[in-house]
Formats: structure tokens, sequence, C-alpha cells
């Protein structure tokens, strides 16, 4: 698409800005279809998968509590229990309908997602609403400030390529980069928080605290928060510093640099309006890819630092077998990662400057 | 193959393989001739790092060194089959998306797209649920079913890339057959990129296992690598002295990601890199 906005370059400037408006509204439109039908089609997967595995989750969570109790089985009981469940949860619906079924009340239900076991009878969305600004948070803050950091060292990296120094810091990143990201945050779990105790490693914030706006709990949130969003960066800074060094290494190959050079300008402006920019684009849509990756990262940091997001949520409806909850959780993290996703793909032609000058 | 990455780091993973599958016969028969190190209670639980016992004695009372060296060969095992199980369908999806043209293709791209953007961890967990007697094929197979994906994305646009070159023409004109055209002319090239996703996808697997075991919820009682550090965060084993229970498998799990990292370096290079360029400019 940037090939043809640049061969109507040449034409006519009222008429080129009006083909570039066009053509980008064009592009967002598409885009925003395709979100949608992908958002469709996610939630269809994911709900089949759920429906064709085989075995009860009741059968299980009832075998499991006759065991842990060690009682003898009341069969009529148990099958009532089971029957109750099943009517509850409309399983006893042919599969299709209980698709139309759940999609209708998800879409004009206002999200109902049926009731929760976790909390009963709490509903599902109330839930995930409650937990989702955490894993959002979390997630957001530390991918952003990780894509950040990354991406200056990595055209600093990139444009000292021959400097001992970066040569250092390559090796580093490239170690912290194949580092799992629950080994990075057991490590600081281990040595900052516990050994050492120099920041808190478990929970939210402070135990005696109540949420409000007050200077103690948000500082105490804040501190909380820190090794938790620290060990994303660690892991995904160090990605993008790799991606962004090589990005800048290709682009300092280009013979307009050479050109920039020969011009006089200084270093600086060579490195900020001439290297750096053009590796940019390519280094915003690492970004898009990564969102998915990260959130089960998210997700198991949350547990191991005992934060109330929904991958604790997610954890604990596993262990009591929430149908409704677990489902709701997936629903959820696969409308965030899709959404961010369209958020970064939607501000990409924004970013480009040959798509900017025409539109 | 004379690149020096790819040498180096398949030594580096032939000597974590030496080390997995002769590593306990010959604990057996050296450090502990005629003990049962391996079983719970042979020992005293949470001895302190000695001669007898280099990494101490874990809460079950089995010696530490012992349980890691036997949790290396399944975690490599998990790794091994989960990433030929998605790397062999995401081929064969990516070669199908990227051979056909037209509304099959973009089909087939909203396809991939859709199930790589699926976060696949709580399908995982979901699974994790349901199935009630886990195994090492068990778990290996259903970690491989959420990998294909990524092995498609990325395959697709190269064998797109291959087939417009005009030796793929020459080959159509000269009465070769899709299939043919498939195996004989698209697939050799792509080879060491083909290595390259393997490798890439032998780390997710592992990385994923680890990944459930550390919250909790994966195979249990599979002991591997992932299995042996939760176990041993569970059990405050470095509060009590022993950093060697937790270090040891954690550093074995990096020292498997660096050998393939070195090896997927070096397949990289191997491979023709301005096909490689036009991947990531996608």
């Amino acid at each position: 698409m940037t090939a043809k906005i640049e061969a109507r370059a040449g034409e006519s400037a009222a008429e080129g800005r009006d083909a570039g408006r066009r053509e980008v509204l064009q592009y967002a439109l598409r885009r925003f279809g395709v979100y949608l039908f992908t958002l469709w089609a996610a939630i269809t997967v994911a709900f089949f998968v759920f429906r064709l595995v085989p075995g009860d989750p009741m059968n299980i969570l009832l075998g499991n509590l006759t065991r842990a109790e060690g009682r003898q089985r009341d069969k009529a009981a148990e099958e009532a229990l089971i029957a109750h469940y099943r009517e509850i949860f409309g399983m006893d619906d042919p599969l299709p309908l209980q698709y139309v079924n759940y999609l209708r009340k998800a879409v004009l239900g206002g999200l109902d997602l049926g009731p929760s076991f976790v909390e009963y009878p709490a509903q599902t969305k109330d839930l995930v609403f409650r937990r989702m600004p955490w894993t959002i948070g979390i997630f957001t803050t530390s991918v952003l400030l990780a894509w950040l950091v990354g991406t200056v060292l990595g055209a600093l990296i990139g444009w000292l390529q021959r400097s001992r120094l970066s040569q250092l810091a390559v090796v580093i990143s490239t170690l912290l980069q194949i580092t799992p990201v629950y080994l990075v945050a057991l490590g600081l779990i281990i040595y900052v928080g516990y050994t050492w105790r120099i920041l808190p490693a478990g929970g939210p914030y402070a135990r005696h605290l109540q949420p409000e706006w007050t200077w103690e709990f948000i500082s105490s949130l804040l501190t909380h928060a820190i090794l938790p969003m620290l060990s994303n960066m660690i892991v995904i800074g160090a990605g993008f510093t790799l991606g962004m060094r090589a990005l800048m290494i290709s682009v300092l190959g280009e013979d307009y640099l050479t050109f920039a050079r020969a011009k006089g300008l200084s270093p600086f402006t060579v490195l900020k309006d001439y290297a750096f920019r053009n590796a940019l684009i390519p280094q915003v849509t690492a970004l898009a890819i990564i969102v998915g990756a990260t959130l089960n990262g998210t997700f198991i940091i949350e547990v191991l630092f005992q934060l109330p997001g929904l991958g604790t949520l997610f954890v604990q409806a596993m262990g009591l077998r929430d149908f409704n909850t677990m489902q709701a959780v997936v629903l959820f993290s696969i409308f965030a990662v899709l959404t961010l996703t369209l958020i970064v793909d939607l501000a990409l032609p924004l970013l480009d400057p040959r798509i900017r000058r025409t539109a | 193959m004379r690149n020096p990455s790819i040498v180096i780091g398949l030594i580096m993973l032939a000597v974590m393989v030496a080390v997995a599958l002769a590593g306990p016969a010959f604990l057996e028969s050296t450090l502990f001739a005629g003990e049962r190190p391996g079983m719970r209670g042979s020992y005293r639980p949470y001895q302190l790092d000695s001669a007898e016992h280099p990494i101490g004695t874990d809460g079950d009372g089995r010696d530490g060194l012992m349980v890691f060296i036997s949790s290396i060969w399944p975690s490599l095992q998990i790794g091994v089959i989960a990433g030929a199980t998605s790397t062999g369908l995401g081929v064969v999806i990516g070669f199908l998306a990227g051979y056909a043209r037209g509304r099959l293709d973009t089909l087939s791209r909203i396809l991939i797209d859709m199930v790589l953007v699926i976060p696949t961890l709580p399908l995982l967990l979901m699974l994790a649920a349901y199935i009630e007697r886990w195994d090492l094929y068990k778990l290996s197979l259903i970690l491989g079913l959420f990998g294909w994906s990524f092995v498609a994305r990325v395959i697709r646009p190269q064998v797109q890339s291959l087939r417009e070159r005009s030796y793929v023409d020459l080959a159509v004109l000269s009465g070769e057959n899709a299939l043919e055209i498939i195996f004989l002319e698209l697939l050799p090239p792509l080879l060491p990129y083909i290595g390259y996703v393997f490798s890439l996808s032998i780390v997710g697997s592992m990385l994923a296992e680890a990944g459930l075991q550390i919250i909790g919820l994966g195979a249990g009682g599979l002991p591997t690598l992932g299995f042996m550090i939760a176990k041993g965060f569970r059990e405050s084993v470095i509060a009590v002295g022993l950093i060697g229970q937790m270090a040891l498998p954690a550093g074995a799990l990096i020292y498997v990601f660096l050998a393939l990292n070195l090896i997927n370096t070096g397949l990289d290079e191997v491979f023709n890199p301005r096909l490689k360029t036009t991947v990531e400019g996608k």
C-alpha cells in the first residue's frame, strides 16, 4: 500500500491528498472488518474447544471431592447435582443451540456470560471486569516501557556497533531474551523480595491498607508493582533491544545515510532523523506481534506475585472447575489481544511519514 | 554446516543429551553405589550440601542431584515431541496456505492469524483441567497442537515468495504437478528455515511446559526441570540454603535455550538472508 501511495506523490497535490485519505480510510475500515471477523471466529473456536473436550467437568469435580473427603458416593444425590448443573449451563441442548445461545447472551445480553462458581452468584462478567485492570495495567505498562527502553537502547547499540560496550550489551540481551519470564520473576522474588528484602514480592499492596486515594496506598501499590513489571520488562525489553539493533544495522547500510553524512549533518541528526525513524516502523509492527505471547507471561507473573488479575482468577476458577469463569477469561484475553493488535495496526499508518505526507 | 554457531550449539546440546541419558545410571553406579537416590524417603529430607549429596536432598528425601539429572531427559523429550508436532502441522498448513491463491489464500491467512492471537495459556490450562491422568506424550502432543499457528504464519510468506521465482515457473511449464512442485522445488530450499522454526518450537514448548509447572497446573508428577523448579519454589528451598536445587534446573533450561538459540542464529545465517528480511518486514 505504501508503494501505491508513493507512486501517487507525483500527481497533483490536492488529488493526491484525497486519494491518500481515502486509502487510509479504506485501510482502517478493512482492518476493522478483519478485527470483527477474527474476534467472532476466535470466540467460536474457543467455544468449541471448551465443549468438545471429553469428560464432564462436574464429574471430575465431584470425583475429586469424594476422593478428598473419603466418603462414600451418594449416587442419587450426585446424579441430581450433575443434572441440575447441566441444566443451569444449558449443557443438555444440542451443541449448535448452545453456541447460538452463548453468542446471543454474550452480544445482546450485555456480555452476560453466566454466574460464576468462584464467587457464586456473582456474575462472571463482574468478576472479570474487577480483575481486568490489574492484568491490563501490568501488561501494557511493562510492554510499553520495555518497548521504549529496548528501542532506544537497541538504536544506540546498533549505532555504535563496533564498540566493545555494544558487543557486551548484545551478549547480555541475548542471554536475557532467552531466559523465561517466570525464571526472572522467581529470581527477583527470591533474591530482591525475600533474601535481600529490598522490595515487596507478593500481593497487590500492603495487607493493612484499603484501596483509597491516599499517598500511603498509592506508594504501596507502586512499590508492589515494581517487581512484576520489572520481570516482564527485562525479558521483553531485551528482545526489543536486539530487534531494534538488527533493524538499525540494516538501515545503516543504506545509501541515503552515507549521503546524509556527506551533506555534513551532525551525527546526532543523522541518527535521530534518518536512521532511527526508518528503523522504527518494523519495530512498531513487532510490538503487535508480541502482544499475545506476553499476555501468557503476564498470567504466570500474576500467579507468582499473587496479584488479583485475570491469570489468578483463571487459576482459582480452574481449581473449582468453574466453567463459565474460565471461558470468560479466555474470551476477554482474546478480546484484549485482538484490540491491542488493532490499535497498533491502526497507529502504523500515522507513524509512517510516507503515508502522513499524502494523508 | 561449517557455521560455528551451529557447531557450538550442537555440541552444547549433545553434552546435555549425554548427561540426560547417561547421568542417572552413572550417578547410581558411582556416587550412590548400592543406594536408591531417586526413591522417596531414601535419605533425611532437606539435608544441606555435602560430599555425599552435592546439592543436598529434597523434601521427599531424594538426592537433589539425582532428581535434577533424571529430570533433564523428560524435559527434552517434551520439547522435541511437541516441537515436532507443531512444526509438522505448521509446515503442512503453511505450505497449503502459501501455495493456494485467491480467496483460499485470504481465508487461510485469516485463519492462521486468528489461531495465532488466541491466548494459548488459558486454553492449555483448560485442557489440563479435563485430563485426569497426564503423561509425557499427552502433554507434548497438546503443547504441539497449540504451536502450529506460529509455524504456519512464518512458513506461508516464505512459500509465497519462493512460488514467484522463475525456476518454479519453469517447473510448472515442464509439467510438474502441484505435489512435485511442493516437494521437489519448494521444500528443499526451505529446509534450513524449517530447522530454524523447529528449534524455535522446541524452545516454545519447553518454555510453556515449565511455565505450566511453575504456576502449579502442569502435569503434576511428571519429573521435568520445570516441576523441580516449581517444587523448589513451593518448598522455599533457597531459604533452607539449598540454592542448587533451583539454580541447577533453571540453569539447565537456560543452557538448552542458549544452545538452541545458537543453532538458530547459525541456521538463520545459512538460510538466504534476503528472504528473512521480507518475513520480518511483514
